[in-house]
């Protein structure tokens, strides 16, 4: 019987592997469009959910691109590396991406920051892995929330988190309840751009005085 | 329709309950004690194994006739897979929030065992309808413990069920237990369950003699 020959072990199992490997390359030819419309879509959302009296809630995906598109302008010469948001053609605010390693995998986001360079106008993520119900708490609004308002370095480092329950100064926030190892991963990731952004624009007026 | 023999009940029957997945043969709880902190990734990664594992029995069945003994279980595995990669590439382009907070479990399905066991136990020797069968009732058998464990899990760490508030549990007198949401938490809660239904079973078992 052909079945018990050696060689068409090798032939059927090429044949299922070429069957089944072209459906997925297929697929994955399919949808490449929708998962790189979905990333940037996520990048886009997170800058403007910095952004203040923004509400992107309730707004379909294509609005909330074409307001990227239309309010959002690439880093330029004096806002270095973060991009800057326009309201009648002034400067109205700085998104500034921050990423690195988080507990599991790195942590993506952005972080905005008022055209005085020294007040938060919120933080957002847009990548993250953190452990779904912990550290994965940092995309949602009560932490990230805390944010707003806040003074970078008056002292010391821009932001610090606290352990939740101690009383707070005008640079730090709480950190997520049983989620450590994320808050003070986060709280290097978020320093080491706000540093970064402060010494490359430091000197230009407005910056570290 | 025609009726459900007398064979396809007891089919039933055992996937649902007398030869449950998880409590009677315990296989494949790798994945229980990793995405049931929050229900509403336990209902889609339920939706993911149950597909996986009917449509994988389904065609490991259609192909037994053909495929040769000795290279089974690397074509077992390649169709799992097959179907695995699918379900992951679906939610990426379609559903990004979920993909992104399941992160790596949906691709760790093809290494649940139970799909794999099943393949072995029944796919390989049976028709393809009756596979089809064993396949979704296991899969379902394997899925409302899973909610169960999931649902304890969410309400008593986080207050919630499905992301919904819940009276007294979302109150300020429910402290919530962190335990539940980490990993360690879904031992206690898994033994607990296991030991509730096993005693169940036992005590029928037992008045049937």
């Amino acid at each position: 019987m052909i079945r018990e020959k050696p060689w068409f072990a090798v032939a059927y199992m090429f044949l299922v592997t070429v069957f089944f490997s072209s459906i997925v390359i297929g697929l994955t030819q399919l949808t490449r469009e929708p998962v790189e419309a979905n990333e940037r879509l996520a990048f886009e959302r997170a800058v403007l959910s910095v952004l203040p009296d923004i509400r992107i809630e309730e707004m379909t995906r294509p609005k909330i691109h074409n307001m990227f598109v239309e309010t959002i302008e690439e880093p330029n010469e004096s806002s270095r590396n973060a991009y800057v948001a326009r309201r009648h053609g002034q400067a109205a605010a700085y998104v500034l991406p921050i990423s690195g390693q988080g507990f599991w995998a790195p942590i993506k986001g952005v972080i905005g920051i008022e055209t005085d360079r020294r007040t938060i106008t919120g933080v957002a993520f847009y990548e993250q892995k953190e452990t779904p119900g912990l550290g994965a708490e940092i995309t949602k609004a009560p932490f990230r929330n805390q944010f707003e308002g806040k003074v970078i370095w008056p002292h010391g480092d821009p932001i610090e988190i606290k352990r939740p329950g101690e009383t707070l100064g005008e640079n730090e926030v709480h950190a997520v309840t049983g989620a450590t190892q994320t808050s003070n991963r986060l709280e290097i990731i978020i320093n080491k751009a706000l540093e970064q952004w402060r010494d490359q624009s430091a000197g230009e007026g407005g910056g570290d005085q | 329709m025609r009726p459900i023999g007398a064979e396809n009940r007891k089919l039933i029957a055992e996937g649902l309950w007398q030869n449950n997945p998880v409590f009677k043969q315990v296989l494949g709880i790798c994945s229980t004690l990793a995405v049931t902190n929050l229900v509403l990734n336990t209902v889609v990664m339920c939706v993911a194994l149950i597909f996986t594992r009917s449509l994988s029995a389904f065609t490991v069945a259609v192909l037994r006739t053909l495929t040769p003994r000795n290279i089974r279980m690397m074509v077992e595995t390649l169709i799992i897979a097959f179907y695995v990669i699918i379900v992951d590439i679906l939610l990426k382009a379609y559903w990004p929030e979920m993909s992104s907070s399941l992160g790596p479990y949906v691709g760790l399905i093809i290494t649940n065992c139970i799909i794999m066991g099943r393949c072995e136990a029944c796919a390989n020797a049976n028709p393809s309808g009756r596979a089809l069968l064993d396949g979704l009732f296991n899969a379902l058998g394997y899925s409302f413990v899973l909610l169960i464990v999931a649902g304890l899990r969410e309400l008593f760490g986080m207050g919630t069920f499905l992301g919904l508030t819940v009276p007294y549990f979302s109150g300020p007198y429910w402290d919530k237990w962190i335990i539940m949401v980490m990993p360690p938490g879904a031992f206690f809660v898994l033994a607990i369950v296991v030991w509730v239904f096993r005693s169940i079973q036992t005590a029928k078992e037992n008045k049937a003699k």
